[in-house]
């Protein structure tokens, strides 16, 4: 009698679980030791044992059991289907692109913040040159008119009235400088009329030659700088003022209200 | 060709588990209906016959069934028939119930998550339908000697091993082992037989 002879009367014993320990040990040895046999003997035997479930009474689960079975595996392979999937992009390499969009957005976002900054630096930077530009050039008007009341070389003109409610007006006219108009004290004409400065020629006919225009402050007082006289002191006979519209005429359209003799 | 007439052919019934558990396998849940539709009558007959109890034996085909969908991929559908397979796992799981029963210090999750080896189909196998077996698996069984008969059942629905059969039937431990091991002969070349 083989080995395998001898375990070949228990092996549907054991597959029915009827053998008792020693003998079920014994046998689960062998069957471990690989006998291919046996192996394949126990199976058959399951199978042959399988077969008396049909020797039980017949008798049917409720619907219910087959409703709540059911529903358990619809849940779990809904939520099998919804479960998130594993993503092919390690998380740190994500974590890596969010960082990077972050620090592209910030940087458009310095990008724009520096441009704004820069534009405004610059319309800051063109407003302060354009007002250093007009302070220079006041100041080089300033130290223009200082210069010619200064100099002894201008000439002094005085601007007489006939009105008796009127102070007279000063004029001194250098040659290279131009000419710089004073006056103190005169009544400011109605808003929408200014004074205006006329140069009257010397040649015999010659029609007045408009010059610039000035209004008094609150005080009365103003200084009127003709830095490039429409005329030549040597060919002007005289200087004069008179009222004219805001904005000035090409010609005057009032009577002179101050008028001296260029010397 | 004349080798396939020695070949056991799969029947419709084989083929048709063959390609439900294949479907199985892709988490088909219409696939899942159908077999629980197949089969689950004679489970539940075999885990009622075993507890006694419709709840309890609710319980445990509503066990072996969520295993089945949980653990398809662990049932090698080329090392055997599935319904062998099915009734095997409801049997074990029906047995652990009742031993629960006398040793309440075991947890049953020990057992619940084993499923059962693999079964193979004897060369004369051609599966028939559940009533045809079911007909011929009673003639047979009604034809062995009662004391036979029992001494099997005891076996098979009650779980009990020789010595605790003999001493059920107050049989010497020989005799019983003789019955069991005669019984089931018969019942193979019954089955046989009837191929």
């Amino acid at each position: 009698m083989s080995t395998t002879d001898q375990f070949g009367e228990l092996l549907e014993a054991y597959a029915l679980g009827a053998l008792d320990a020693p003998e079920r040990a014994a046998l689960e040895a062998h069957l471990a030791a690989g006998c291919a046999e046996c192996t394949q003997a126990i199976a058959e035997a399951r199978w042959l044992v399988s077969q008396l479930a049909y020797s039980a009474p017949d008798a049917a689960p409720s619907d219910m059991l087959r409703g709540r079975l059911m529903q358990i595996v619809r849940a779990e392979a809904a939520s099998r289907r919804i479960s998130p999937t594993k993503s092919p992009v390690p998380f740190w390499m994500w974590a890596a692109v969010a960082a990077l969009l972050i620090a592209a957005v910030y940087s458009a976002w310095d990008a724009r913040r520096l441009q704004n900054q820069v534009r405004d630096i610059h319309n800051r930077a063109v407003a302060e040159l354009a007002n250093r530009e007009k302070i220079e050039q006041e100041l080089a008007e300033v130290r223009r008119e200082a210069t010619i009341l200064a100099d002894p070389a201008s000439v002094k003109i005085a601007l007489a009235t006939n009105d008796p409610q009127l102070a007279p007006l000063q004029a001194q006219w250098h040659a290279a400088l131009g000419i710089v108009l004073t006056g103190q004290k005169i009544p400011q004409p109605p808003s929408n009329r200014v004074l205006q400065l006329w140069l009257i020629p010397k040649a015999p006919g010659g029609k007045p030659i408009p010059s610039q225009v000035v209004r008094p402050d609150a005080n009365g007082n103003f200084v009127l700088l003709v830095a490039a006289p429409p005329e030549q002191m040597a060919n002007t006979k005289a200087l004069a003022v008179t009222e004219e519209p805001t904005g000035g005429s090409p010609q005057p359209t009032t009577t002179p209200k101050w008028v001296g003799a260029v010397s | 060709m004349f080798l396939a007439a020695f070949i056991p052919k799969q029947s419709d019934e084989a083929s048709r588990d063959a390609t439900l558990v294949h479907r199985l396998l892709q988490r088909d849940m219409r696939a899942f209906e159908q077999l629980y539709d197949c089969h689950s009558r004679l489970v539940y007959g075999l885990v009622f016959r075993i507890v006694q109890q419709a709840g309890t034996a609710e319980e445990i085909v509503q066990d072996v069934f969520l295993q089945l969908w949980r653990n398809a991929a662990r049932y090698d559908t080329s090392r055997g028939p599935f319904l062998p397979w099915l009734l095997t796992m409801a049997r074990n799981r029906a047995l652990d119930t009742l031993r629960l029963k006398s040793e309440r210090q075991r947890r049953r999750e020990d057992q619940t998550e084993e499923l059962p080896a693999i079964c193979a189909a004897p060369a004369f196998e051609q599966q028939l339908d559940d009533k045809r077996r079911v007909s011929q698996v009673r003639d047979l069984m009604a034809s062995l000697q009662p004391q036979q008969k029992r001494a099997i059942e005891l076996a098979y629905f009650e779980g009990l091993s020789h010595t605790e059969i003999a001493d059920t039937l107050k049989e010497p431990l020989g005799t019983v082992k003789s019955w069991i091991r005669n019984g089931l002969s018969r019942l193979r070349e019954g089955l046989q037989s009837a191929t």
